[in-house]
Order: structure tokens, then sequence, then C-alpha cells
């Protein structure tokens, strides 16, 4: 029997080898060397252009029966990035070790802490949620947009399903706010057809496949015409021709999700380790042995790799690389709370030809009555491209307004950028390494990595006992979340006695989204205690107004130096090398007259 | 529940004078969300307030702690450390603070809470987030109060007073101020301050240039700075990267105004302030505002005078009441941004003064107030800049004894 798997796979590989050098020369990149093995496309020489080099990549990772691409072309100007120095001190032993505490490592160490195992969580900076869960668009989508076929869809379809447990478990926001996917006079402006044409194919041919997906994959949406339409949404333009209401679109908190997922992982027994990087990993026998950090090594036979755009530089440590990531950057507007009732569902509209890979964006509810507009996808070379660009804003800002002519589009209180860990094949790679026992890839989570997240850990975990991993549940675990105070969302009664029992929940820190002082200070000490003003902002959101922390800065920093006994000129934003201060005053002065 | 007369809503120069004069005749209290009474006062340590009402130049908080004294003295309620969290159509008052949740039913109330700082997001700088940018007034409450330095090397976007005082603070520290960008042909603030601030210290003002991106992404590490044309479009090759570790937003001010606007206060687009009469009183009964939630205000002193007459407004309503009905509109005719008050109700006030602002520079100007008909009042001025306020007080009868159902102010040229 496994004569004849090996003998498929070697055909395929041939096959699949055939294809992609097809491609290539018909591409004219004859500087491209490729290798198959084991279904995975290995691509190393030399192109010109950084674009040249996506383009090959993207190619091959087209190619039917791929499972992953490998791209080591090299082009004039590409960086290589060193990598940090490894401590040779025992720090500690664990059955798996979990790298990157993003919503997947987290998610995963929590599903793991229902049982009776020692599971370390590593993480390189200074907080959970720092990578690309901390900027994305808090979707919890139902699978429609995604490709059918694709583990990202399946994945999706079920871990939304999971959402209303979860949320629940852990006190954190969800809603189930409903979207609507609109064909409107843009979406098919790029083609030259008679307008009855396009209408007709807007009205009833996109809605109606739009359904039959929908059943197939077991998720409910009804067609909806103009009249209701508008009725709905008496913002919409004129110019909207039909739409489909999903009305189990979610909508959650990515980092508050995120920690409460931690700090409940923490409780069940999960180490977390922050500050600490993954610099190598050890192997012994074909299987792993430890992972090597910037603060010292763990033993461990498990390693489970959720490094988001780093999870191909931590395969490459164990020497299992078997794809590539090539960043997406998305960028994001949000709108000020004032505009939150200006729409009730969130909104997306079609427009063809569709943008590989990507849902389209649109105008998005927020649980804190924001409304965002985004995001947009541009490749980008570095993995930390998180820059809006000019270019970006006003794409934005065209792209969408037609959906909504009179939205005040003046009131903007931020934007911000987040960067999709994408693989050349554009689907989650999940899966035990064949090459090396007890490395378990958890890679290429782009989007909807969230909304997926949850399925994503209950897949690793049946992963990992396939591997040989002995599982016994714990009797003791506790699934539930504290409940974190938002003082600004108590009613008048619930605010006094608040105050009588504390008298810093009576002191309003942040003005636009009235914060309190007890608030920040439980933050800070808190099971993942916060001690930049970022951590802050995250769990409380003081900061996130209209005045972008103006106004509460200054106070925050005081409050954390008071706590943590950090002089405040050592406090930085988001962790080492953010500092916010260039010192105290005078001190320029005092170095002048040294 | 507490009962008064009057409640007072922010405890700067404008809430404490409005109480001042509403005292004399009213139990009044004071919330104030800081500490301290003063508002924006104690971190401004640079001298120049107090001019009109002084005769002297002193700094912020000399100017503040005079009238902190004579609250004091008049034994005014006064809470500090407590914020309005929400007001109702009835005047019922929710406030929060250590000691508990405050309810305070007042006849009247005066709105005076100030204004906040336009950031970057809103004049859409693209970049990165790092640490390192600062509104000004954030930077001065750092370096002034909280005596920390928020950079060494300082690029500062905006020329308002705000932004010159800064610079010159900056450069006392110690620190390096690359240059004041403006993205105007002219700076925004008093040419008395580019002169002391900028021009003393050696710090260049570049006009018409402005900030096109911010990098960096732990700290700032530069920004990149553009000339911009006559529509203020930034010019392709005429991009310099400038490191620095410290970017200054000094980029305009905002009416604080999130709590009249729940209570549904009318809000005039062009101040972005709630619109008021001539007693200071807002589009609801009994609610009046002063300050900055009305306009900005470049000089304490107008803060000061014009709200002792809201002040004196609330103190006429709860004695008898005003009804709403005729209403006469004040429209800013040409060359004329903004007129305050925006609506007269034929109150009785000996003296009614307008400030406006103009929106381009002009030399030789005559200042001229009609109704449908007539020119009711004209003065003459030798330059008007849209950096100055103007102000312009009339005997009240001169207007009602018209029939006039609309003001319009003009400044006109000698072509
Ligand atoms: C603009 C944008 C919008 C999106 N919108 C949505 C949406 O609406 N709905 C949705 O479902 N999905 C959305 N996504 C996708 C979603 O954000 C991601 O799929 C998800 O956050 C991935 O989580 P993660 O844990 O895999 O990655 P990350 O959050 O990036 O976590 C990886 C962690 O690994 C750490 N790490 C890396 N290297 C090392 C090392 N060597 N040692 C230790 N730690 C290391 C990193 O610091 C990081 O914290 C969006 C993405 C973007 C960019
Ligand atoms: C940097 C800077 C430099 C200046 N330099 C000069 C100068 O040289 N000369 C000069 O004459 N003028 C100067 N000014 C202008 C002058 O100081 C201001 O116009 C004046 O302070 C405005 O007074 P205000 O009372 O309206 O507002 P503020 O002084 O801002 O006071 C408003 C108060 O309301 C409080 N508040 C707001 N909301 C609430 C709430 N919900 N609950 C309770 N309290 C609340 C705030 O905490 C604040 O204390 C300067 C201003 C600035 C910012």
């Amino acid at each position: 029997m496994w004569c004849g798997i090996l003998e498929r796979k070697k055909l395929s590989d041939k096959k699949i080898l055939k294809k992609a050098v097809k491609v290539a020369k018909k591409n004219g990149f004859d500087n491209v060397e490729i290798k198959v093995e084991d279904r995975v496309v290995y691509l190393t020489g030399r192109v010109n252009l950084w674009e040249d080099f996506l383009k090959i990549g993207s190619l091959t990772g087209k190619i039917k029966g791929v499972r992953g691409v490998v791209n080591n072309v090299d082009y004039p100007g590409k960086k290589r990035r060193e990598r940090k120095k490894g401590r040779n001190e025992k720090i500690g032993e664990a059955d798996v070790v979990i790298i990157g505490a993003g919503v997947v490592g987290c998610f995963i160490a929590r599903e793991l802490s229902k049982y009776n195992l020692k599971i370390i969580l590593l993480e390189k900076a200074e907080d959970v949620a720092c990578g690309t869960t901390k900027a994305n668009n808090a979707m919890v989508h139902t699978g429609i947009g995604e490709k059918m076929g694709t583990l990202k869809q399946k994945l999706c379809v079920k871990g939304h399903k999971m959402f209303d447990k979860i949320s629940q478990e852990l006190n954190i926001p969800y809603k189930k706010c409903g979207m609507l996917i609109l064909t409107t006079k843009e979406t098919l402006s790029n083609y030259k057809i008679p307008s009855f044409i396009s209408n007709f194919i807007c009205r009833f041919i996109i809605p109606f496949i739009l359904i039959r997906r929908g059943k197939k994959l077991g998720i409910f949406m009804e067609k909806i015409g103009r009249k209701k339409l508008l009725e709905k949404e008496p913002n919409l333009t004129r110019d909207v021709i039909s739409g489909v209401y999903s009305p189990t679109y979610g909508i959650t908190c990515p980092y508050l999700l995120t920690i409460a997922l931690a700090e409940n992982a923490v409780e069940n027994g999960v180490d977390l380790l922050l500050n600490t990087e993954v610099v190598g990993i050890d192997v012994e026998n074909g299987r792993v042995k430890s992972v090597l950090t910037d603060r010292g090594f763990i033993k461990t036979n498990f390693i489970v790799n959720s490094a988001g755009l780093y999870a191909d530089e931590i395969a490459e440590m164990a020497g299992v690389r078997e794809y590539t990531i090539h960043p997406k950057k998305g960028s994001t507007i949000i709108f000020d709370k004032e505009t939150g009732n200006y729409i009730n569902h969130s909104i997306t509209f079609l427009k063809f030809p569709r943008v590989e890979h990507y849902k389209g964006g649109g105008i998005m509810l927020t649980v804190d009555g924001n409304i965002q507009w985004g995001p947009t996808i541009v490749e980008v070379e570095d993995k930390e491209d998180t820059s809006v660009t000019a270019e970006e804003i006003e794409h934005i800002l065209k792209y969408y307004s037609h959906l909504l002519p009179n939205f005040p589009k003046n009131k903007v209180i931020a934007y911000f950028a987040g960067v999709r860990a994408s693989t050349f094949t554009e689907d989650f790679f999940i899966e035990a390494s064949k090459k090396v026992k007890g490395f378990i890839h958890v890679a290429g989570i782009q989007s909807p990595g969230l909304a997926a997240s949850p399925a994503i850990a209950e897949m690793v975990v049946r992963i990992l006992k396939n591997e040989g991993l002995f599982m016994k549940r714990k009797k003791n675990f506790n699934p539930y979340g504290r409940q974190r105070i938002h003082f600004r969302e108590l009613n008048i009664e619930e605010k006094k006695r608040l105050v009588e029992k504390n008298a810093l929940y009576g002191r309003i820190v942040c003005r636009c989204e009235e914060v309190s002082e007890a608030e920040i200070v439980d933050a800070i000490h808190g099971k993942i205690p916060a001690f930049s003003v970022d951590a802050i902002k995250r769990r409380t959101r003081a900061g996130m107004g209209r005045c972008q922390g103006a106004f509460c800065l200054p106070r925050i920093v005081s409050i954390i130096s008071r706590e943590t006994g950090i002089p405040p000129e050592k406090i930085v934003k988001d962790g080492k090398d953010s500092n916010l201060f260039a010192g105290r005053a005078k001190c320029f002065l005092e170095e002048k007259n040294d | 529940m507490i009962e008064k007369d009057i409640a007072v809503i922010g405890g700067g120069p404008a809430g404490m004078a409005s109480a001042l004069k509403a005292s004399e005749n009213a139990d009044v209290i004071i919330l104030e969300r800081n500490e301290e009474l003063g508002g924006i006062l104690p971190q401004c340590i640079h001298d120049g307030f107090g001019n009109f009402i002084f005769n002297r130049s002193v700094t912020g908080p000399e100017y503040a702690q005079h009238f902190i004294n004579e609250i004091e003295e008049k034994e005014v309620d006064v809470r500090t450390d407590t914020t309005v969290l929400s007001i109702d159509e009835n005047k019922k008052i929710i406030a929060s603070n250590p000691d508990g949740i405050l309810e305070i039913k007042a006849k009247a109330i005066i709105l005076a809470m100030g204004c906040r700082e336009r950031t970057r997001n809103q004049i859409l700088i693209p970049g990165t987030r790092p640490a390192g940018i600062y509104t000004a007034g954030t930077a001065q409450r750092l370096i002034n109060v909280e005596a920390l330095m928020p950079g060494k090397r300082v690029v500062i976007l905006g020329s308002g007073d705000v932004g010159l005082i800064m610079a010159r603070r900056f450069a006392l520290e110690g620190a390096y101020v690359e240059g004041v960008y403006e993205i105007m042909p002219f700076p925004g603030g008093l040419i008395r301050n580019v002169v002391q601030c900028l021009e003393d210290y050696g710090i260049p003002l570049h006009l018409s240039h402005t900030v096109i991106n911010i990098s960096g992404r732990k700290r700032l590490d530069g920004v990149t700075v553009a000339r911009v044309d006559e529509k203020l479009k930034p010019v392709k090759g005429s991009e310099r990267f400038i490191p620095c570790d410290c970017l200054i937003l000094a980029v305009g001010l905002i009416p604080e105004n999130e709590l009249s606007k729940k209570i549904g206060l009318d809000i005039d687009k062009r101040t972005l302030g709630v619109i008021v009469d001539e007693g200071m009183e807002t589009s609801v009964p009994g609610i009046f505002a002063c300050g900055n939630v009305v306009h900005v205000h470049d000089i304490v002193d107008d803060v000061t005078i014009s709200a002792e007459r809201a002040g004196e407004g609330a103190l006429k309503y709860i004695r008898k009441g005003y009804a709403h009905n005729e209403e006469i509109r004040v429209i800013p005719g040409k060359n004329v941004r903004y007129v305050v008050p925006q609506i007269l109700r034929r109150k009785d006030f000996d003296k009614i003064t307008f400030y406006f602002r103009v929106v381009k520079e002009e030399k030789n100007v005559s200042i001229k107030i009609s109704d449908e008909n007539d020119v009711i009042f004209e003065r003459r001025e030798r330059v008007v800049t849209p950096s100055e306020m103007i102000k312009v007080e009339i005997h009240s009868s001169l207007i009602y004894e018209r029939s006039a159902k609309q003001l319009r102010i003009d400044v006109i040229g000698d072509e």
C-alpha cells in the first residue's frame, strides 16, 4: 500500500514539475530553477524585479495539486533578515510549545489547556495579539466569500458557528450584525454590455448564485429587492440594484478575544512567555527536540508553528519549509462613533472582475459602534510594513463612497494597516510535517483566520492526537473568562454601586471612550499585565476615541508609573524601542552642560 | 440629587468667569474634570495673557490663579476631578467622581468645556503609527506639567500660536527644532509670535509646506515634507525626508461638543461650536455656552469677557426666562468666515459684541453690518487677517429698533 501512495506522489510531482516548467517558460522566467518534492514547488534562481518574484510564486501556486511553494528566487535589493542569537540555557520543558500568541496560537493554547499537558506559549512581543491579530476588520465571516473547496473556507464555515459559544464562555463582544452583499450600477461597469443585460445579471443571476452557494455550505441567506434594501438601509445609494442578506454575519473584537483566550489558557495552566523570540529549533533523529529562544531553550516533543507572518522562517529553522509567506497589506479607515447609526448592517458590494483572493472589503460595523471602511489589498515586500499610503486613503474613500453618497467622510478618527500572512497557494497550510515528527504547521492564516480560529484550534488538537500526543481531559478545566468591566456600558445604578466599591471607577481618564481609572489599573494588574499604553488601549479602549489619546496619554503614563514603579520617561507605546519620551524635561540642557 | 440655580460645566477661564458673574445672584456649581481649575491655562507657562483685562501681560497660571482666588472668596461650589457624563433636556446632569455619581438638577446650565486638538488622522497624513507624534497641547502638558520631553529632534506642523509657542518651548529645553511647516502661504499665528518664538531662536518657518508621510516602526524616525501648490496639493519632486524623533501637530482646535451634541444643540458648521445668541444662550432654552465650545479664541481675555455675558444671560434666564420666538439671523458675508453670535433674540442687553474672522488677509477694509435694507454700522480697519479675531461692539438699540430678520457682516476692501 505504501508503495502505491509513494508511486502516486512521485507521479504527481512529475506532473507538477512539467506544468511549472511550462508556466515559467511561457512567462519568460528562464533563470528560475524549479524542483518539486512531495507536491511542494521549490523555486530558486534569479529575476530582475520583486514583482517577478511574486508573479512566478503565484503562477506556480495556482497549479492544481500543489501543496506549497517555497520561493527562494533572488532579485536585486532582496532583504535578508539576520536571525537573533539564542541563549544556551534551559528555561523549560513542555509537551507542546506553541509559537506565536496571535488569535490562532492563543486559541490552540486554550484548546490544549483542556487536557493534562504541559504547554508553553511563546511570543516575541510584550503582549498577545500584537501581530496581524490586532489590525484586521474583526469580521466573523460566514465563509460565503471564500473560494469553494479551500481549507480556509471549510474552517471558516465551521469556526463561524462556534463563535456563539466561545464569546459567551469568554465574555467577549460578539454581534451578529448581518451583512448585505449588494449589486449596484458599479458592479459590472467595467464591461461593455447593454444595461438591461447587466441589470438582469445583477438582479437575478448574482443573487441566485450566492444563495445557491450558501445552501451548499449550510449558510442561510435571502435575496432582498431594491425597495426593501432601501427600507433597511435608508442611507444607501439609489444606484443599488439588488442584494443578498446574510443575517448571521458577525463582528467581534479580535484583541479582546485573543487576550481572553490567553488569560483563560493561563488560568488553566498554560505558561505564556512574552518577550521571548524563537530563533532556532533542534531536531534529532527526525523529531523535534527543543525550541531555542533569545532567552534560553525549551525541551519539547511537539511544536505548533502559529507564528503568522514568520511561520515560513520558523519552519525553515526546523528544516521543513514548505511555503513562503508573501505579505499582503490591508488598510482600513475608522470613523467616529457619531457615524455609527448611519448603517444598520455591514455592507459590501460586488465588483467584477474580482481581485484575486480578496473578498472586496466594505463598510463594516464594529462592536464598539464605529464604522470602518476597507480594507485594501496590497502586496508588500516587508512583513512589518504597516504604513497607510496616501493612495490607499484616497482609494478607500473613493471606492466605497458610492454606496453611501452622503456619509460624513470627514469624520475619520484613525486608519491602520495589517499584514496578511499569505502563501502562494493562497490557503491555510495546517498539517503535521512528514519530514520532522512533532512539528505542526499552522501557516498561511490569512483572512478569514479570525473567523476560522476556533475551528483551526480544533483541527490542530486532532492532528496532535494523530501524531501520538497522549491527551487526557482535565477534570477541572474552567472554560469561563472573567467579566471585564466597561464603565461606559453600565447604567447609572450600576455605576453608582461600582464607585461605592472602588472610588477609581468614578475618575474618568479617557473622556472620549469614558474609561475610568479603575479599568486601567485593572488592565495593568491583569492576568496578562499591560505595561504599555497600547496594551492598555487594547484592553480598555482608552485612547481609541476621537482625540486619539491627546488628552489621556499623560494620565495613563502616570498611572502606569504609579502602579508599576517604571519611571514615566521609560514608558513605551507598544513594546521595546517604542519609547514615548526622550527623557525628563531639562535633560538635554544637563547633557549640554556636562 | 443636588439642586442648583446654575451649573457650569468646565472650570477653565470661560467656566470660571461665567460662574463668577452668575454667583453674584445665584447658587452656582462648577464641575471640572481636571484636578484643578484653570482649564488649559496651567500648562501655558508663557506670558501674553491678560493684556486687556489686567492691562499687563501675565502667564497662563497667573491669569488662572486670579480667577481661582475670586472663586474661592465667593465660595462657589466647585467640584474638581469630576467629569460630566451626560446632560438631558430637562437640565439634569450626571457627573462622576471618585466620591460617587452625582445627579444635579439645575435651572440653567452653562457649557464651558473648551476644545480639543485636531489629530494627524483628521488631516489624513499617511504613514505608520509610531511613538513620537503628539499634538501641541499634549506636548505642552507633557513638558510643562509632567516634566517629560516628547522628543529631541522635532518637526512642527502648523504655525498657529500654539505651534509657534511649542517651537520655542522645545528650543528652550535644548531640543533641536528642525523647522515649522505651514501649509498656507502665511503664518497661522500672530506676527509677534513668529518673531519672538521662531526668529529669535533661529527656527526656520517653511510656508506652503506640509508633512506628507510619517515613517518609523516603533519610534518615529522621520517625516517627509513637500511644498504645496495653490490648491494645497503636494508638488511632485519637492519631497524632502527629515530625520526626526518627534512630530508636533498644531493643526487646529475643535470645540469640544460631545455633550452638546447629545442634548441636540444646534452646531454651527463653520465654527464647529454651538450656536448662541447675544446672551450666549444655545438653541435649547436655559442652556448657555461660552469660551472655546462656542468658537476657538486666540486670546483668553476675550474668553473671559464673553463668558461673563453667559453668566449674565443665565441669571436673566432664571429670573424671568426668555421665549425663543423672534429671531434675527446673523450671516457671514463677504470675506467673513464666521460670526458669533449667530442669532439675536432681542434680549435686554445694552450692547452686543460680534466676534468674527475673515477668510483671507486684506488691507484697508471697511467692516459693514447691514440688515435687509441699510448699512447700520461701519468701521474702517487697516489690516485684517484670518489669525486675528475681529470684535465689533454696537448698541443693541441700533438693531432692535429695526424690524430686521437678518443681519450681514461684510468686510470690503478698497479694490
Ligand atoms: C487588513 C486585514 C483585515 C482582516 N480582516 C479579517 C476579518 O475581518 N475576519 C477574519 O476572520 N480575518 C481577517 N483577517 C485575517 C486575520 O487577521 C488573521 O488571519 C489572523 O489574525 C491571524 O492570526 P495569527 O495568530 O495566525 O497571526 P498573528 O496575529 O500575526 O500572530 C502571530 C504571532 O507570532 C509571533 N511571532 C512571530 N515570530 C515569532 C518568533 N520567532 N518567536 C515568537 N513569536 C513569534 C508574532 O509576534 C505574532 O504575535 C484580516 C487580516 C488583515 C491583514
Ligand atoms: C497652547 C495654547 C497657548 C495659548 N496661548 C495664549 C496666549 O498667549 N494668550 C492668550 O490670551 N490666550 C492663549 N491661549 C488661548 C486661551 O488659553 C484659550 O482660548 C482659553 O483657555 C479657552 O478657555 P475655555 O475655558 O473655553 O477652555 P479650557 O481652558 O480648555 O477649559 C475647559 C475646561 O472644561 C473642562 N471640561 C471639559 N469637558 C468636561 C466635562 N465633560 N466635565 C467636566 N469638565 C469638563 C476641561 O477639563 C477644561 O478644564 C492659548 C491656548 C493654548 C491651547
